[in-house]
């Protein structure tokens, strides 16, 4: 008896001191769980921005950016014939009103190109006041999240200033927080009011102990009276009859009704951007160095613009390799779409037209670790893919091209 | 083997022996209640589930036909029980309103207060017209044989039809983006949920058609054939769960 007291009142200590600790909230999107080579090489997002970061309860922001489907497409995840871009959200604290690729509106579905290009926008309205951690992402049909870059929205206001009417085709406006909710619960209300009585005309009575040793004997006659028989016939006939008549009152009601929609959307690639042939870069050789976090790509570019250009940032999955030489800034400061300045360049002079040279990048980075990106050494196919972008200095144009290799590890 | 009593010996329960049992009554209906909310819910989330939480999921071809298929299940094992040994015709009905009260709990606290979304978004269906009458025809004609052709089709066939009144104002169209939506489709865009995306929905897919655009009384009849088959299956399943072998004496 005394050992179990002690052993109760350690285990309420215990719990007490846990229940004192600070726990942090977990913020992630699992967006590193994937693997590697699949946010290599899938949907390689850049140019992410969003219109505001601090808005209030039912203001509008939206997100918009650019991406990629790799031509280098990994053979085992299933090519991107249904895909959705999305919002990862804890749960609607914004709603989603409009969504744009390549400038066309859209709402289901869509089958991507590898290869393609597009440019996206998608318009939000804050729902409920809160700080949260938010990504746009595409949803591979059975293939995962593939996410774009994170952010935090700060949306002040009160929950009760959201508002979301809508017309329908016939020019009634509609309360999407509350239209047909009163009618679900009525119907349900009712039903169940009469599932209730059913209910409550038999167990008024006795039930199990009693009816089943008069079953025992035979009283089977005595268990079910000429009332219940009444009631059951009424049931039979009146149920199915008050159901026809309800879904055909309804049925004119909603004349026009239609079936749900679920048509997949087809939205043509943008003219190339990405290897765009002006300048074209072949990726010779890819080779991973563990101890020391870098990626070594060799390259060969191919200037045929008509000007110099030099090679500014090396992208893949969120993470940037910026050239310090060139001072490009981030995409976007203070969130988690990392910003390095660790590319270096063995050959950083500029690349005159006409000009084809092989360089030897070394992305390096702790990021490469803290983004799991290295563990694609370990995947079953070790490519890496991302964006290489070179600068035209002069005219301040940008080209990007894929960059795509089997990856070699060097451990030491 | 179970407590067979000569009908010459039977002697209804008297004073305080008729307490006792009323007392066992109430204390066996509010376990079973809990039971099935929970078992039955649970069966039914893990197995109809995006169906019966999303309303642009309650297509017009797939969810009168998976709903009640799934639905008959516990309704025809509890029915084999509580009918078998205790002549009481209210199992589908105990069943389904069990369910409904899991799922309503379950749509207000873990979907509207815990996850934000509007409650009128994740309705759910009712079952409970069918499972009436599905009660009232195994008392009426005590076999399981018609109740199983006639009461699993008419628990198929009268699902739709009773949710039509629910959900039928949610299927008036929208023009947005260009193109035209449900009011169901325009809540699955708005409001946005992270782990579904709008691919996964099976709005109409496979090989089972409309006849001349009518895609639901196709469903329903299939259905209703499925659940004629169901149910016996599942009574049987009740009736394993339900022995008395070990009941000598009461």
């Amino acid at each position: 008896m005394k050992a179990t007291f002690k052993l109760w009142l350690l285990a309420l200590i215990g719990l007490t001191v846990l229940s004192a600790l600070e726990m942090p909230v977990a913020q992630a999107h699992g967006e590193k769980a994937l693997e590697p080579f699949i946010r290599m090489r899938t949907i390689q997002w850049y140019d992410v921005q969003w219109s505001t970061q601090k808005f209030n309860v039912d203001d509008e922001v939206s997100v918009s950016g650019k991406f990629h489907v790799a031509e280098d497409w990994p053979i085992s995840v299933p090519k991107p014939e249904a895909s959705f871009l999305n919002i990862s959200t804890p749960g609607p604290v914004l709603i989603r009103t409009e969504r744009y690729l390549n400038g066309k509106p859209w709402v289901n579905s869509v089958a991507l190109q590898p290869g393609g290009d597009y440019e996206f926008k998608v318009v939000l309205k804050g729902r409920l006041p809160g700080r949260y951690h938010i990504h746009p992402f595409f949803n591979l049909k059975d293939a995962g999240q593939v996410m774009g870059p994170g952010a935090w929205l700060e949306i002040g206001g009160q929950a009760s200033d959201f508002s979301n009417t809508i017309k329908t085709i016939s020019g009634e406006a509609i309360d999407m927080e509350s239209f047909g909710l009163s009618n679900g619960i009525f119907w349900h209300l009712f039903w169940g009011l009469l599932a209730a009585a059913w209910l409550i005309w038999w167990v008024r009575r006795p039930l199990f102990i009693s009816r089943y040793r008069m079953l025992e004997a035979g009283l089977e006659h005595e268990l079910v009276t000429k009332n219940d028989k009444l009631i059951a016939k009424l049931i039979l006939v009146g149920v199915p009859v008050l159901v026809l008549v309800l879904n055909e009152m309804t049925a004119n009601r909603h004349p026009d009704a239609i079936p749900l929609q679920a048509g997949l959307d087809q939205i043509l690639p943008l003219p190339a951007q990405v290897n765009a042939g002006t300048v074209n870069v072949d990726t010779l050789k890819a080779e991973y160095n563990v101890a020391q976090r870098s990626m070594v790509l060799q390259v060969k570019v191919d200037n045929r613009s008509q000007s110099r250009v030099r090679i500014g940032e090396f992208s893949t999955s969120n993470v940037h390799f910026l050239n310090p030489a060139l001072s490009l800034s981030g995409v976007m400061t203070d969130d988690d779409d990392i910003t390095s300045q660790g590319l270096s360049i063995d050959d950083d002079k500029p690349i005159e037209p006409g000009e084809q040279r092989v360089v030897t990048l070394i992305a390096r980075d702790a990021a490469w670790e803290s983004e799991k990106l290295d563990g694609l050494i370990r995947d079953a196919d070790s490519r890496i893919g991302g964006l290489l972008f070179l600068y035209d200095e002069l005219l301040g144009q940008r080209y990007i091209s894929s960059i795509s290799a089997a990856v070699i590890p060097k451990f030491s | 083997m179970s407590a067979h009593i000569p009908i010459s010996t039977f002697k209804p329960y008297r004073g305080e022996k008729t307490r006792l049992v009323r007392a066992y009554d109430y204390l066996i209906l509010v376990l079973a209640l809990f039971l099935f909310i929970g078992s039955f819910h649970l069966h039914f989330a893990l197995t109809v589930g995006d169906w019966d939480f999303w309303v642009d999921w309650k297509d017009r071809q797939w969810w009168p036909l998976v709903t009640p298929l799934i639905g008959i299940t516990f309704p025809a094992a509890v029915q084999a029980v509580l009918w078998d040994k205790f002549r009481l015709p209210l199992g589908a009905t105990l069943c389904v309103a069990a369910l409904l009260l899991g799922t309503w709990v379950t749509r207000v606290f873990a979907y509207h207060y815990w996850n934000y979304f509007p409650i009128n978004m994740v309705l759910p269906a009712t079952m409970l017209p069918g499972a009436l009458v599905l009660d009232a025809l195994l008392m009426l004609t005590n076999s399981l044989t018609i109740t199983s052709i006639f009461g699993g089709a008419a628990f198929a066939l009268l699902f739709y039809p009773t949710n039509w009144p629910i959900f039928g104002m949610f299927h008036q169209p929208v023009e947005y983006a260009n193109s035209q939506l449900t009011v169901a489709d325009l809540f699955g865009f708005q409001y946005i949920r992270t782990g579904m995306p709008e691919y996964l929905r099976i709005i109409e897919r496979g090989t089972l058609r409309t006849y001349g655009q009518y895609a639901t009384p196709l469903s329903a009849f299939c259905s209703a054939l499925l659940c004629s088959l169901m149910y016996p299956l599942w009574w049987h399943i009740g009736k394993w769960f339900a022995s008395t072998r070990y009941l000598t004496k009461i």
